[in-house]
């Protein structure tokens, strides 16, 4: 049931500022010249970045796309390409052992094999979904964002249901590097969505809740920053360990007998969770934060005035406003994540095996198949490619504000 | 693999939001090519890679040096870390002898590391040119057929005779030696045998421990792909060479590795982790070298407990590492000088004293070693505790690529 809105509520129509008739305006060469239009000057600019971008983006990524083509080969001569069973003329092979393996959907008495094409496609026609619901229908359109948002998320959501779409579907004994994909997309999936959770109460307290000392306290909250990584992710072992700080104060109070401390704390899935939103909540905390910043705080009086809740205020106001802050911190934990290497090969143990682990075994450990692992970083960059695109599709076209 | 490798550190990259629209056209070309690519299929194969190495290899066996015509220059050791001459920590002067010598004003050592044997050879392949290569046995039959090493000449390496020859076969292809074996050593369980028992098992050590689940999560092995399946292969058919799979058996080892799977907590890729692992409490067996044993055993930790080398009845894994020759050295003879100095008892015994090895060196060397407490924790002077049923030297593995596709399947699953 849909309860019309106290007029004052429409408060996003208050605020936004009557268009103004565009005036044609007469200005100077100087004047323009000031206002940063001259290319030159914007692509001297850009220069350094250009340049940094082509060296050591373009013309790899450029090389990664030869190899996973099999136009290039790694071994200097034909007898150690025969070692390392490099191919040597243009293949689409190499791409078919990663993307052609049918996915085996099980559910309860049916059985089927549907081909990895199908699903990417369903992926895709969910993704423009919860693009542009919006622009599909008018009135129904926050319902289709918001379903199809589910569908995307939903199923690679760990805890507590364990990797579900792993449950549901299996792929063809060939497809390991697919079932990685999926598994690091999960893991990746839930540590972001944690991480924004966690981040977003961080932010609300520093923006709102204190005054003055806002900058300090922001300081505190990125203080972790100040140490290696490295080190962060050896000191979860200490406190995550059989005898650590969790298992020996759970031991002291009696809650875990002695013999059977809690070993799912380290080594698996859930550590790799754990450190990884541990690792970006400091860091989102940043965005949301910012976003909070530009909320204009006579909405929030206006709101209290006429009634509203902290809640409603919240609801109505504070998060449309700060919804693509937070779909951008999303992303920062996502992308990063599902990449990982360092924290899954030194807390993942056998169950949080990640993708980057296997992208980057057949680079520079003993798989040795730079076609392969060039295939392999290929999928992973379109991929994320595509999920950042989507989403500044996404946020471009207001679909935040519907949340 | 004779030094444990670090994991390595590469920094993940920060988002790149200002980049999307710059590359998201590509991105999702890429990503439609990986879907349309995989409704075709391709005939090409490298299969057809000429081996051109071997030919010239051949002609160069039985080849003299003379390092006295050489020209000089630093000659360079490209090899596992911690075998460089550090005097200043105490180190062994494993090159003493030729530090010594006539040569090494004119031509000093210089030492590089390396990571793991594949990495190596990919970096010498794409045109790294060191003079000496620390590789380990198994994997000389690669760096011959891909023309980057030459044989050595005997005349120059006067203790060459003191390597037993069933260590030293390995490295001898075509008649002729091409590795010089330097560092022996097991891979195998260490455990705490207050907490492990093999009544399951029949009551004797054996590999099986690992698919017994009282002791789920309480295990580890070492991230190798060979290793993996080697040992499912041990456990599957006892004590035979683990060297010598056939697909079939690799198939069943797999399987069998993927059983060992749920128990273990990690693969782990650096010793010190595994090592740290077990004295805090969170492993009571997992796979170590001869040092890593040392390091559990003798740590202030586990004063009280029962730690043990596991002798399985299916015989221990074993590696040998040594020193090759590159085919592109400019100072063959005085390399050679520099791997004989590699190869004397003093150095053998260093290598036992301070990292637990065994040597591929064994005459005279039982009598240099200072602590002879190891002599017997690891069977150095028994022949028998070193050669099959009881170890399964690494050997030059034909079907290499099968074994690592199977072991990297066990890890990903």
């Amino acid at each position: 049931m849909r309860r019309p809105l106290h007029p004052a509520f429409c408060l996003s129509t208050m605020a936004a500022v009557p268009e103004q008739p565009k005036l044609p305006i007469k200005r100077s060469r100087r004047e323009s010249r000031n206002d940063g239009g001259s290319a030159l000057s914007t692509y001297g600019l850009m220069l350094p970045m250009l340049v940094v971008l082509s060296l050591f983006f373009l013309a790899p990524l450029y090389y990664i796309f030869m190899f996973s083509v099999a136009l290039r080969r790694f071994a200097p001569t034909d007898a150690l390409a025969m070692l390392n069973g490099e191919l040597n003329a243009f293949t689409t092979e190499l791409w078919g052992k990663l993307v052609n393996v049918g996915v085996i959907v099980q559910l309860p008495g049916i059985d089927f094999t549907v081909p990895t094409m199908v699903i990417a496609l369903v992926f895709i026609v969910l993704l423009i979904l919860a693009v542009s619901g919006g622009k599909i229908s008018k009135d129904r359109g926050g319902w289709i964002v918001g379903i199809a948002f589910i569908l995307l998320l939903a199923p690679f959501m760990t805890i507590p249901a364990g990797n579900n779409l792993l449950r549901v579907m299996s792929l063809s004994a060939d497809g390991d590097s697919l079932r990685l994909f999926f598994k690091s997309v999960s893991m990746a999936m839930t540590s972001s969505v944690t991480a924004v959770i966690i981040a977003i109460p961080v932010a609300y307290f520093l923006a709102f809740c204190i005054g003055k000392s806002k900058y300090t306290w922001l300081l505190v909250v990125i203080a972790p920053f100040l140490t290696s990584y490295l080190l962060r992710v050896f000191a979860w072992k200490v406190i995550l360990g059989d005898q650590g700080l969790i298992n020996s104060g759970l031991m002291a109070v009696g809650l875990v007998d002695e013999k059977a401390p809690l070993t799912f704390l380290i080594y698996s899935q859930f550590t790799v969770i754990v450190v990884l939103t541990y690792a970006w909540v400091p860091f989102i905390c940043l965005p949301i934060f910012l976003s909070f910043e530009t909320i204009d705080r006579r909405l929030l009086e206006a709101a209290m005035d006429l009634g509203a809740s902290r809640w409603q205020a919240f609801r109505k106001i504070s998060l449309p406003i700060i919804a693509p802050g937070i779909v951008a911190a999303f992303l920062f934990v996502f992308i990063p994540s599902i990449g990982e290497y360092i924290t899954p090969t030194l807390v993942g143990g056998t169950q949080g095996t990640m993708y980057g682990q296997s992208l980057a075994n057949q680079f520079v450990g003993g798989a040795f198949n730079w076609q392969y692992g060039s295939v392999m970083a290929l999928f992973l960059l379109g991929v994320v490619l595509l999920l950042t695109f989507a989403t500044a599709r996404f946020l471009r076209s207001g679909a935040g504000g519907n949340l | 693999m004779s030094e444990e490798m670090e994991p390595k550190l590469l920094n993940t990259t920060m988002s790149r939001r200002g980049f999307v629209a710059m590359s998201g056209a590509a991105g999702l070309a890429a990503f439609l090519a990986a879907c349309g690519g995989s409704s075709s299929d391709s005939s090409s194969s490298g299969g057809d890679a000429a081996a051109d190495g071997v030919t010239a290899e051949e002609a160069a066996a039985g080849k003299s040096f003379d390092p006295a015509t050489e020209p000089g220059g630093p000659i360079e050791i490209f090899t596992w870390a911690g075998y460089d001459d550090s005097p200043e920590e105490g180190l062994p002067a494993m090159w003493e002898q030729y530090i010594k010598g006539e040569y090494e004003s004119a031509s000093p050592l210089k030492w590089t590391f390396l990571e793991d044997d594949q990495q190596a050879l990919a970096k010498v392949a794409s045109g790294y040119n060191p003079d000496i290569i620390h590789p380990c046995i198994a994997y000389t039959q690669q760096w011959k057929d891909a023309g980057l090493i030459q044989p050595l000449d005997l005349n120059l390496l006067p203790d060459f005779g003191g390597i037993p020859d069933a260590i030293k076969a390995g490295g001898i292809i075509d008649g002729a030696p091409y590795h010089m074996p330097f560092d022996v050593g097991f891979s195998c369980l260490t455990y705490d045998a207050d907490q492990i028992s093999f009544d399951k098992v029949g009551g004797k050590e054996s590999w099986e421990v690992l698919l017994d689940d009282t002791y789920k999560g309480k295990m580890a092995l070492f991230s190798d792909d060979v290793a993996i399946i080697k040992i499912g292969h041990l456990i599957n058919k006892g004590a035979v060479d683990p060297n010598k799979m056939t697909q079939e058996e690799i198939d069943a080892a797999k399987e069998t590795a993927l059983k060992i799977k749920p128990n273990l907590r990690n693969y782990w890729t650096s010793q010190t982790d595994t090592v740290n692992d077990f004295v805090n409490g969170n492993l009571i067996a997992t796979y170590t070298w001869p040092d890593g044993y040392w390091k559990i055993k003798n740590h202030p930790k586990m004063k009280d407990r029962n730690i043990k080398y596991m002798q399985p009845t299916q015989g221990r894994l074993a590696w040998v590492c040594g020193m090759v020759l590159s085919a592109n050295t400019k100072q063959p003879g005085r390399a050679s000088l520099a791997m004989a100095a590699a190869n004397t008892p003093a150095a053998a015994a260093a290598l036992t004293d301070d990292f637990q090895y065994a040597s591929g060196q064994q005459q005279g060397v039982a009598e240099l070693i200072k602590n002879k407490e190891l002599i017997k924790a690891f069977q150095i002077d028994d022949p028998a505790a070193w050669a099959p049923p009881n170890a399964w030297f690494e050997a030059p593995l034909p079907n290499y690529k099968d074994y690592v596709a199977a072991g990297e399947e066990v890890k990903a699953a």
